[in-house]
């Protein structure tokens, strides 16, 4: 193995400090980010408007989790965009399934109604 | 120990080769400067995305083709004639039983989940400083908040198949309460479906999540990684963990907010 080489240093050995500021710091973002969308919960009618906030907070969030907790920001740019490239195609595929279903519902409604 | 048979080490007689090269990335350069588990944990992880993605453009997909509810939301009764409001549904806490309580349940499951990846990730950086003690320590927390999770998530899907008192009137004259895979009482067909499918898929990620998890803590205990001389197997884990996170914060908006 790898590590067959390795010098053993079983002797007292100082442990560093935690360094946990940046860890409490993504997670109060986290929380903070979710209780807005509690308050647009309860104090908006849904709309449009509506949905688009959330899914701006909901991108915010995902990206505190990913680039602090998952520690892709500190990764290789070669790393970091062989997971986005493929992630964004994503967003095309939710968006032309959606408007597919809009279609689909519209054309059942006229079929029944009518 | 022989290792002439193992490696792919060239036969040159370079003197500066004083060890056989019998890494796992045998060609010298680290792709990504990341390790190999690390890369394919990453990899795995956006084959996995893509399933949920899957999941939840599906239910985009299907919700946009059922009709919207028009009307003032105090009126609102459930019906498989439109999609229905989250908030009607998901209202219900242990132990508040009748009370109206949207979305409180979901919050407090919400909580739960960001507390675990804040202790998975204080694991992982106890585990760059070799510090044994603080990794079992936020493991088991870690664990403990997981398996409150599935807890949580037992309970709730308990309530969906009973179901609420008001139940739905069947066109028979019969009422129809709660939720299985060809019926419901909160709407359409594949509103229940849905909730089953996706809920259920993310669940069954945590609790491989919670597995391994165990495991960890059990070979953290036993000092397996500390001889190993380092923790990347809690990394790789922890990125695991973070990842069912953070589908639970895209499951949380698309079906419980909007």
């Amino acid at each position: 193995m790898a590590h067959h080489v390795e010098v053993q240093h079983n002797e007292i050995r100082e442990i560093p400090k935690p360094n946990t500021g940046w860890i409490w710091k993504t997670f109060w973002v986290l929380v903070g980010i979710t209780a807005v969308e509690f308050v647009i919960a309860f104090t908006m009618p849904s709309s449009t408007l509506r949905n688009s906030i959330y899914i701006v907070l909901t991108i915010f969030k995902a990206f505190f989790i990913v680039a602090e907790f998952m520690h892709l920001k500190h990764e290789t740019k070669g790393l970091i965009w062989s997971i986005l490239i493929p992630v964004a195609l994503l967003i095309w595929l939710l968006v032309a399934l959606v408007t597919e279903g809009s279609y689909a519902g519209e054309l059942l409604q006229h079929t029944f109604s009518s | 120990m022989s290792t002439s048979s193992s490696t792919l080490a060239p036969t040159t007689n370079s003197v500066e080769l004083e060890q056989p090269r019998s890494g796992t990335w045998d060609g010298g350069n680290e792709p990504f400067k990341a390790s190999y588990g690390k890369l394919m944990m990453w990899f795995f992880l956006l084959s996995d995305a893509f399933t949920f993605a899957a999941f939840l453009t599906t239910y985009g997909m299907i919700r946009h083709r059922n009709p919207v509810y028009v009307g003032d939301v105090e009126n609102f009764e459930f019906s498989t004639a439109y999609w229905p409001i989250p908030e009607k549904v998901f209202n219900a806490f242990p132990g508040f039983h009748g009370v109206d309580l949207p979305l409180a349940f979901v919050a407090l499951m919400t909580m739960i989940l960001i507390f675990s990846s804040v202790t998975m990730v204080l694991a992982v950086e106890a585990g760059h400083r070799m510090d044994k003690n603080d990794v079992q320590k936020w493991l088991l927390w870690t664990i403990l908040f997981g398996a409150t999770f599935l807890g949580s998530q037992a309970w709730e899907w308990s309530h969906f198949i009973s179901g609420h008192e008001e139940g739905t009137l069947l066109s028979d004259g019969t009422m129809f309460h709660g939720a299985n895979l060809t019926m419901n009482q909160y709407g359409p067909v594949l509103f229940g479906d849905l909730f089953f499918f996706i809920t259920g898929f993310h669940g069954t990620h945590v609790f491989s999540g919670v597995c391994l998890l165990v495991w960890a803590f059990i070979a953290t205990t036993n000092g397996t990684f500390e001889k190993r001389g380092h923790y990347e197997m809690v990394e790789k884990i922890g990125l695991y963990w973070h990842f069912v996170d953070l589908v639970w914060v895209f499951v949380f908006t698309f079906f419980y907010l909007v």
